[in-house]
Parts: C-alpha cells; structure tokens; sequence
C-alpha cells in the first residue's frame, strides 16, 4: 500500500480545492451530534480522538427524508415526474473505521434484487477518508464484529496521526488513487515504519462475541426470554437505528401539495416502532417490545449474516451510547453469546 | 407598491357551526358584503378546533387564521368555547415563540345575530393581514413540492 | 442503598407489591438503567444515586402493569410530580400504586458524565421538590446541591427578545437535525396515547418526513399537547439524539401556565388539569 504525508495545513488546502472542484466534503460537526457539508477549511474535525457522533454520516447517501416520485393529477390520469438526481461527488472526511464500513454494508441490500438509485447514485460515486480511531469507551466493539480502530477496510483513503501537525495518508483503493492524482502537490513521501508503530500502539477494545456462535444460537432461540427481558425496560424510541450507521428500515407515505399534486416521500423507519409490523388488519406480529428488540438483534447478528454474509453492525456504539434507558446492545449479544 | 396591492391574502376561518356560521349566514341574507379572501370551514363547536388545525392551514398556504365562535356562555354544548378559550391562551404564546407571529391568528366571539360584527371581524382581520404581507415560511419547503417539468 | 434493597425486599416478600421498578447498574458504573424487580433475588441489584437520571413513571402507563395490582416504584420528587399527573389524568390508579420516595441530590444531565456543579441537570437547578411530594416510604436524606449558571433560563430570554422571525430561523436550524425517531414521545412519561396524532395516517395531520413541515408540526404539537401538564423532567431532551433543546418549547408552556393560570402542573392531588378544565374569568383580551 502506498503511502504519503499530508501536514494539517496541506490537509485544510485540499479540502479547499475539493470544495472549489465541486466535491461535497462531508465532515463531523464539531458539537460531535451529527455529520454536516464542510464549507470550508475552518469546519474541519480530523481528529482520532473525538467520540463518534451522535448520529452518523448515513443520510448523506440514504436520506433521512426524500421525494422519490412527483405526481399530478390531469382529469384521468396522474402525471409522474421522477426526481432529478444529480450524481453527487461526496468525500467523507474523516471517518472512523466503525464509520467507513457502512456505504460497502449498507450497498448489498441496497443492491440486492432491486437497485436503489437513489442510494447509488450517491455511494458510488463516493470517497471516504477514514482515520485511524484513538478513541474508546465501554461501548465500542468493532473487534467483535471484524473490524479493529486502525482497519483501513472501507476506507479509499485512510488516516494516521503522525503528530500534533502531520498524517499519513495511506492509499487504499484503486479509487482513492485516481482520486487523489489531481492534488499530488499537498503529498510527500510516506515512512510506513512510523505509521505502523503508531497503529500498533493503538489499543483494540476487547473481543465480546463471536458472531458466528451468535447467528447459530439465534437460528435456535427464537422464543428465548432474553428478548422479553430488553423489553420490558425498552422504551421503542427508535434512537438506536436512527444513530446506527447501517440500520436502513424507510418507509414510504404519500404528502399531498394541493387537491391535484404532491410527491411520494422515502423516510426512514425503526423496527423498534410499535407500527413498524402493524397490519391494516390491526393484526401485530411483533406485538411486544421484546418481539421487536429480537427483530433488531436478530436481523443485525442473523438474517444479514445469512443473507449476505456481511454483520450488519460497525461495532460503533452509538446506539448503546444514547440509549435513553441504557441498554446496551454489546452486553445483550455477549450474553446470548455466553448461552450459545 | 404595485405589488403590495395585488396582495390577496389567503385566509382559513374555522367558525362555529351555531353561532359565527349562521351570522355569516345572516350577512349574506341581510346583504351585506364582506371580503372574498376568507375561506370558510365551518366546524361543530370552537371546542372542535385543535390547534393542528391551525399548523395545516399555515402549511398549507394561509397567510392568517380568523378563528370564531360563540360568546361566553352561548355555547351549543355548554362549555365548549371556555375549553378553547383555555387553548388558545396556550397556543398563541407557543406560535410566538417557535416564531409564527400570533398577530396572524385573530378570535372572535360572533353571535347567530351578529351579522353586521362578522363583517367588522372579516374586514379588519383582512386588513390586517395584508398588512403583514404573505407568510412565506413554508414557502421554500412547498416550492419543492411542485412537479419541475 | 441498603435501606432500598432492604424495602424492596420486603415489599415484594410480604406480597404489598407485585413488581418494584427501579433503577440498577448499567455497563459502567457511572449510567444506571431501569430495571423491573420480581422477586426479592432482584431487589438486591437496585441501586440509586446521582446516576439515576431516567422517569420510571414512565413505566407506570404500560400495559402490562394495568392489572398486574400494586406496584412499586422509586421515585425522585420529580417523578413523583409525573405520578401526580398521571393520577390526576385517570391514568394510574392511586391506590395501585406504592412509591418509595427518595429524597434526591440531584442528578446527571446526561448518562455517562460525572456529577459535578458542570454537568448536574438543568431541572435540578430550581428544584423545589427535593423530597417528593407524595410518597408511601421516604428513604435518604438531603445534601447540599451543587449550583451553576442556568444556561437553559438565558438562551429563553435571548429568545424572547428576538423577532418572530429571528425565532423561527432559530428553531429552523435546530429540527433541522431533528430525524423523526420520536425518542422525545416515547421517552415522555406523559406521552401516553395508545395512538399518537403523528401516527394517525387519515387524514395525516402531521407529516412523518423531516422537513421543515414535518418538523414544525411535529415540535410545535408535542409541546402544545404537554402544556399544562409536562413536569419539567426534560426526558424528552435527554433522549433526543439529534440534542434539540426540547426542554425550552416545553419550559416556556409552562411558564405562560404559570403567568396565565397561577398552574403548576403535578404538584398535587387537589388541583384539576388544566385543560381539562376551565374558569369563566379566563383571559380573553385577545378576542374580538
């Protein structure tokens, strides 16, 4: 892997002229609660540090809420307008390796029988720029679901604080070389021997599951009462897949504009919603919270694994971080993994 | 200054059934004229109008709401607009504060035989609310609405 | 703690209460979570101190505890103001109820922070319900609080003072972030509609994208429908994850039902809601 140094100077004038080439530079708000559009140099938090914000970067590329078609009526028949998508070219910036995996997760089920324009008209044409994590806390377990603070997968190009001032800038993708050919001039030549140290250094949070024994013991522990336990304290808010950087549930109404127009709109949804399942019938099949919560883990450690064989979680906590009822995902698997 | 003129500001009524509907009703019978920029919807009891009501019309377009029913202890069903009264107290407050002026949103006590006051009210609240010009809030948000063709 | 652990056991061994809900350890020891106490072995783990942050009375309105017969709670004074009004609202049975009240310290504005004079919660800064106001069982004694600025209280008279317009760019900016999960409802012990207006989907009232539309209605209605009734536990900002401050469209409610009514909302047994009620004096300057 090739590998460059980029100062924190250098690194604020490519971002400059990402911003002045029309690139969307994406990067973490500094009061650390979402990701928003750099506008310019002084908006950047590049820092290996900070604690994963409260929501992550997914509704770049899966909006929160989107038109998907127009519609007008005409005496007999609807006139249907699809939205313009402009192809977009974002760069993340900065985002940690529990952040960077989640475009390649979230890519196959968008990708799976039908194909999501929508999303790919924004994924594809991304780059990420993953940095290298220093920060953890009780709720980080990205070992546990394959991924480590200084992976460089899902990143085109990733991140290593040297010091106070410099990076390293490892190039990690085809792509992410093509992509930063144009601004060769803000690069000098890398040492990979510094940069190894200083991953090495980097302590991984200790391994609590192992998914495989999960999804095996989930395939037979449907009715289990653990999922009852969660339930009983859960409060269904749905904060944890709102947060979560692969959770993409939407759900899709109708808003008028008048009497004759208005637009069919793509919002996201939680499984953790008392409505999520419920059937014009007025049938529920997850009537309980514990049913749903089992939907959650379930669908996360199990049907995903199953269906794509990728773990359909980045390890990054934030769900259980903002929990406002404390529940913990990683201390839930790790006791199923303690049954299983 | 043209422009201000051509200003035809839309304006939801949500009246009472008993009272400020059929003095609306006397108006027209008595042949009075009153302005054409109020769109009347007419509901069982001002107690009926939840404020939601109030939010729908703003997105939808209004650029005023003239709330009115019947004066105190007149109410069809008793209590109903002491109950609202009680509300709208609330609400006002609330609208000023998440910033949608509470001068937009008039009340008024209009009786069955008060045909000649609903023409005051309707009168003064469209001036009013010409004087505050369009409620352009949601005007972005519903532009992208708008099929672009 | 003991004097808790040893309450709770007794409760639920001499059979006065079915469950005790309270509070235990969570993955740290400084975050606490709501746990459902069952048998005596559970009573053990309960703990409380200045971590435990959450509103049980929340719990108090499921389902499940409608018939289950009496049950137990711990419950700061805040909490306890939620009971009031939920018994107030017919929807907790006073006599199904048993709360063990702990006369409180303050706490944590957010899981997982130290308690310091930086970090205690707004809502404990003007307290005046240390030790609750109803109660079957007292436990703990008062300590001094730690103050600081009320920075909430500031921001509220920086907002007065705008323009309409500037107000609403303000609020604009912040539902912007606002995602729709409605953790503000369902963290709200007061929120308890089987059915809530922004699920109802004929006619949908209020807009379920988060859009300028959608957000407004959806802040302006949930602050209108907890007027005269929210007791200030700002759970509702505590779960947001998007950190909208919830807590100044509910405060300023609650101030204008002070101003306007002389009301409080959960302060006790004696006092009707407000909305549900009416006086023929009210204040109508602003009719025609």
């Amino acid at each position: 892997m090739e590998e460059k140094i980029i100062s924190l100077d250098n690194l604020s004038f490519f971002v400059n002229d990402l911003i002045k080439d029309n690139h969307i530079v994406i990067g973490q708000d500094s009061k650390e609660i979402n990701w928003k559009r750099i506008t310019g140099a002084k908006d950047i938090v590049v820092n290996s540090k900070n604690i994963p914000s409260n929501i992550s970067y997914k509704e770049f590329v899966f909006a929160k809420t989107e038109p998907i078609i127009y519609y007008k009526n005409k005496k007999d028949e609807f006139d249907i307008v699809e939205p313009a998508l402009p192809r977009q070219k974002l760069v993340f910036l900065g985002a940690k390796p529990c952040d960077a995996r989640s475009i390649e997760i979230m890519s196959k089920v968008f990708n799976w029988d039908y194909k999501d324009k929508f999303f790919n008209e924004r994924a594809e044409g991304s780059i990420v720029i993953g940095v290298a994590c220093n920060y953890q806390d009780k709720f980080c377990f990205c070992t546990s679901v394959g991924l480590s603070p200084v992976t460089e997968k899902g990143s085109d190009l990733f991140l290593v604080p040297l010091d106070e001032k410099n990076f390293a800038l490892q190039i990690v993708t085809e792509r992410g070389k093509e992509f930063i050919q144009p601004y060769q001039k803000y690069l000098s030549d890398g040492n990979q021997a510094k940069s190894k140290e200083i991953l090495s250094k980097i302590k991984n949070p200790e391994k609590r599951f192992e998914t495989s024994k999960v999804s095996e013991w989930l395939t037979n522990n449907f009715e289990h009462k653990i999922f009852d336990n969660v339930g009983d304290i859960c409060v269904g808010c749905g904060q944890c897949a709102f947060a979560c950087p692969v959770c993409h549930c939407f759900d899709i109404v109708d808003e008028e504009c008048d009497y004759s127009s208005g637009r069919r709109m793509k919002n996201w949804d939680a499984c953790q919603f008392g409505l999520f399942t419920l059937h014009g019938s007025g049938h529920n099949p997850r009537e309980t919270q514990g049913k749903r919560y089992r939907q959650r883990i379930a669908h996360k450690f199990k049907y995903y694994q199953d269906k794509f064989d990728e773990v359909l979680c980045t390890g990054c906590g934030r769900c259980s971080r903002g929990c406002p009822v404390g529940i913990d995902i990683a201390e839930v698997v790790a006791e199923i993994n303690s049954l299983a | 200054m043209e422009e201000e003129k051509q200003f035809e500001p839309k304006i939801a009524a949500f009246v009472c059934n008993w009272c400020t509907y059929t003095g609306a009703d006397l108006a027209g019978t008595s042949r009075l004229k009153y302005s054409a920029d109020i769109k009347m919807i007419r509901v069982p009891c001002t107690g009926r109008i939840d404020p939601v009501f109030l939010i729908k019309a703003f997105e939808k377009g209004a650029d005023g709401v003239l709330i009115s029913g019947c004066h105190p202890n007149d109410c069809h069903y008793n209590t109903g607009n002491f109950h609202a009264r009680r509300r709208w107290i609330l609400f006002r407050q609330l609208l000023d504060f998440v910033g949608i002026d509470s001068s937009r949103v008039h009340f008024s006590w209009v009786s069955a035989s008060e045909g000649k006051k609903f023409v005051d009210v309707v009168t003064e609240v469209v001036n009013k609310v010409k004087e505050k010009g369009p409620f352009t809030r949601y005007a972005k948000i519903n532009k992208e609405f708008v099929i672009h063709e | 703690m003991n004097e808790l652990r040893a309450k709770a056991k007794e409760l639920l061994t001499n059979g006065t209460v079915k469950v005790v809900i309270g509070y235990i350890e969570s993955t740290t020891p400084d975050r606490t979570k709501p746990f459902i106490a069952r048998t005596a072995e559970d009573a053990e783990k309960l703990v409380f101190n200045k971590y435990c942050v959450n509103n049980l009375a929340l719990y108090l309105t499921r389902k499940e505890f409608r018939r289950t017969g009496v049950v137990g709670i711990v419950a700061k004074g805040c909490d306890v103001k939620a009971i009031v009004q939920l018994i107030q609202e017919n929807q907790v049975n006073k006599d199904d109820v048993y709360i063990i009240g702990m006369n409180c310290n303050g706490v944590v504005s957010e899981l997982g922070q130290d308690f310091s004079a930086e970090t205690i919660a707004t809502k404990c800064l003007n307290c005046s319900v240390r030790t609750p106001l109803l109660y079957h069982t007292l436990l703990g004694t008062l300590e001094d609080l730690p103050k600081r600025e009320d920075k909430n209280f500031v921001l509220m008279q920086k907002l007065d003072a705008m323009s309409a317009g500037e107000r609403w760019d303000f609020w604009e900016d912040e539902f912007e972030r606002c995602v729709k999960c409605y953790a503000c409802r369902q963290a709200c012990p007061l929120c308890y509609c089987e059915r809530c207006i922004a699920d109802k989907t004929v006619p949908r009232w209020i807009e379920s994208s988060a859009h300028t539309r959608g957000n407004f209605s959806w802040n302006i209605i949930r602050a209108f429908h907890l007027a005269g009734r929210c007791i200030g536990c700002n759970e509702c900002e505590r779960a947001c994850p998007a950190e909208i401050p919830l807590s100044l469209l509910n405060r300023k409610m609650g101030m204008v039902a002070k101003k306007e009514f002389d009301f409080v909302a959960g302060m006790g047994l004696d006092t009707p809601t407000l909305v549900g009620t009416y006086n023929l004096n009210d204040n109508e300057d602003f009719i025609k």
